[in-house]
């Protein structure tokens, strides 16, 4: 077995773990367990980056039509969730944050990531712009689609007063629930839309691609409304909690939706 | 070994409040000497609070039940009330029986509020008190150390404390909730009442960083202001600040809503959709329940609050199996060390503790020389088991002498055990406040051993 089979291994183990210790001590109460999971989850992260770092050090083409964004998006995730653990301690995510990496680090070996023809004079810019923008998106709406859902399930308990002893001391405020949102929407909204426009412009400077409508630039461009939409209620309308959450969820499933058919889309092109 | 512990004691369970206030203990130090000199006792220690009295003893050779009869006559005759009336409302345990009870005492499992931390300080400061005197020495010293330990495992490991009991506190664990931390928030007490300036009260020792207080009465509003802390406002120039604060304790006399559902949707677009907290604990109610149905506004009312505090005691009910469990097995860990304390056992537990190490530094040495035959290697082992044993000698003709000696038994034994690690305990770095850390690595004593010799040379 070479390096980065046994490597890949062992991310999916610790993955894999992390996520079970998590669910379990969630299930159980048991902070201890929580907390070792998320170092088990950490373990793995460092792992992912260095498998990341062999990759690109190994082939510097692996950026351009390479196997590997879905890869990058577990990164991604983890690297966000860590933020959010540090910045509002909201340890919590890791019920969405874990899962997600797991099934698409697991998704990048199985399915081989998303095949993207990259112009060839603008790889580079077109990477940053375009994936890393997108990547990047989808991480910050994963922790806002994990908040959104906290934030409606302990809303209603707050709001019904049923159940508020299973809601412990350790259960992070609505407050720093909102606060994820708020970020997801200040800082992933213009990442979306630069990541989507910037496919646009690539169609204007590749003279062999004709622009033309398909069912997934209409998913992408629905999805960026709804995005908008939120955009706008959020900061121009002062919109906080119930709202914002369940839109958050919808914009996060519209872009599952959306990578979805990018997989398959392009998987199938010759 | 003849000493016996034995513990007395009456609380709000087993004893009304005349018979409680009849027997409280006030002087504790006088009452720890008078129990020493008069009754026949080694060791104990007293706690007195409003809801309990304990006196936990370690008895010289006499009955237990001869221990107790002097401990209650002494005790009634400080109170200056009849024996019998304090025989009848007490209860009296010896042995295992009282170590448990102290045990749960600590733990708050015995508490009329299950889980409150008050008892465990009071614990504190009466076994200080004690050491003070002298009165609390090897036994007592160890028991309460336990006890403590205890205390802390069950407060770790059980969600005994960890939900509101009261309405006041549960109305700030549920700001909490929303808010997270509640520095600076604000909050604005809409009448004066006494429920509503405890909440207070307790939101403001949480964080909340200002309070505003609209009352009919503007100088009543200022008085309470002066105590807390506020800002007194006129009642009629609430909604005027409504939008400023984040939480509302409404307790007015009002017969009608003071705060109505409109009023307060105009007020959360000024507030750009801030949550908002409001706690109604006046009969009849003072906010309009349809304020519940605001996206972020949460309206509690005294009916709410108390279905909270109900649920949070439940389930303290529930964690308290899970503590008594751990009681159990700490008295048991407590037991075996009480039967530690006689010579024999620690002469054996020494004497193994030598072997075991003699026999570990050999295997090593063996691993560092390689191959030898049965015969070097059962001479090895003959040299390095003579050596531990002869290193043991005089410690164990100094713990004999000892214990021949009247009241010094326990003492040197639990010294020795110390000493040793017998018990294979771990010293908390925070055990000794005022003392330096020490390395104490094996590394490090080598070191020290070094450093000792040639400064010797």
């Amino acid at each position: 077995m070479g390096l980065f089979e046994t490597l890949h291994i062992l991310i999916i183990a610790l993955y894999a773990l992390g996520t079970l210790l998590f669910l379990t001590g969630s299930g159980t109460g048991n902070n201890r367990l929580r907390r070792v999971s998320v170092w088990f989850a950490a373990a793995g992260f460092a792992l992912n980056t260095l498998d990341l770092a062999m990759v690109l050090l190994d082939d510097r083409a692996a950026l351009s039509g390479s196997a590997f964004y879905f890869n990058i998006m577990a990164w991604c995730v983890l690297a966000l969730y860590f933020f959010l653990w540090w910045r509002l301690r909201l340890e919590f995510l890791a019920i969405t944050a874990l899962p997600l990496a797991l099934l698409l680090f697991v998704a990048s070996l199985a399915l081989g990531g998303i095949r993207v023809v990259m112009p060839p004079v603008l790889t580079s810019l077109f990477f940053v712009l375009h994936i890393g923008a997108l990547v990047l998106t989808i991480g910050v709406l994963t922790m806002a689609f994990g908040a959104g859902v906290a934030f409606l399930y302990y809303n209603r308990k707050l709001k019904t007063k049923a159940g508020l002893s299973s809601m412990g001391r350790d259960v992070p405020s609505l407050d720093k629930f909102d606060t994820v949102n708020r970020w997801a929407v200040l800082f992933g909204f213009p990442l979306y839309t630069l990541g989507l426009f910037s496919t646009y412009i690539w169609y204007l400077i590749a003279p062999d691609r004709p622009f033309a409508w398909d069912a997934m630039k209409v998913v992408s461009l629905a999805v960026w409304f709804l995005y908008a939409f939120l955009f706008h209620q959020r900061t121009v309308l002062g919109w906080r909690g119930r709202k914002p959450a369940v839109l958050a969820i919808w914009v996060f499933a519209g872009m599952c939706i959306s990578l979805l058919h990018h997989a398959v889309t392009f998987r199938a092109m010759p | 070994m003849n000493r016996k512990i034995i513990l007395v004691g009456l609380n709000h369970r087993t004893a009304g409040v005349e018979v409680r206030e009849k027997f409280a203990l006030t002087d504790l130090e006088h009452v720890e000497k008078g129990l020493l000199a008069h009754c026949p006792l080694q060791e104990c220690m007293a706690l007195s609070t409003c809801n309990r009295v304990e006196i936990v003893a370690v008895t010289r050779n006499v009955p237990e039940r001869e221990a107790m009869d002097a401990v209650i006559q002494y005790w009634a005759g400080v109170c200056k009330g009849p024996a019998d009336l304090l025989w009848e409302n007490t209860y009296r345990y010896a042995d295992l029986e009282a170590v448990e009870h102290l045990f749960t005492v600590a733990c708050s499992l015995d508490s009329m509020v299950m889980g409150e931390p008050q008892i465990l300080g009071q614990l504190k400061d009466a076994y200080r008190s004690a050491v003070d005197e002298g009165s609390a020495k090897t036994i007592i010293n160890r028991l309460l150390h336990k006890s403590f330990s205890v205390a802390k495992r069950v407060r770790t490991e059980t969600a005994i404390a960890s939900s509101a009991v009261s309405i006041s506190y549960a109305a700030v664990e549920l700001a909490k909730k929303i808010f997270g931390n509640l520095s600076g928030t604000k909050a604005m007490l809409v009448g004066a009442g006494e429920m509503a300036e405890l909440a207070a009260t307790h939101l403001l020792h949480s964080g909340v960083q200002s309070i505003i207080i609209a009352n009919r009465t503007l100088s009543r509003a200022k008085e309470l202001a002066a105590n807390l802390g506020g800002e007194p406002i006129q009642i009629e120039s609430m909604p005027d600040r409504l939008p400023d604060v984040d939480i509302v304790i409404s307790s007015t006399g009002s017969p009608v809503a003071v705060i109505k559902a409109k009023d307060v949707k105009q007020v959360l677009k000024r507030r750009k959709n801030k949550p908002m907290f409001f706690i109604d604990i006046a009969v009849p109610r003072d906010i309009d329940p349809d304020v519940n149905q605001l996206d972020n506004v949460y309206l509690y009312d005294i009916d709410d609050l108390k279905e909270v505090v109900e649920e949070n005691m439940a389930q303290r009910q529930e964690e308290a199996g899970k503590a008594r469990a751990v009681v159990g097995a700490e008295t048991v860990i407590f037991s075996n060390w009480l039967k530690s304390l006689e010579l024999q056992p620690t002469i054996v537990d020494l004497v193994d503790r030598g072997e075991e190490i003699a026999l570990r530094e050999l295997g090593k040495t063996l691993k560092k020389i390689g191959q030898v035959d049965e015969k070097t290697r059962n001479a090895l082992e003959t040299l390095v088991l003579s050596v531990a044993h002869k290193t043991l000698h005089e410690p164990i003709c100094f713990l004999k002498r000892r214990t021949q000696e009247e009241g010094s038994a326990e003492r040197f034994i639990d010294l020795a055990r110390r000493m040793f690690n017998l018990d294979d305990e771990t010293v908390p770095s925070t055990a000794h406040m005022d003392r330096k850390t020490t390395a104490c690595s094996p590394e490090d004593i080598e070191q020290f051993i070094d450093a000792s010799k040639n400064k010797e040379q």
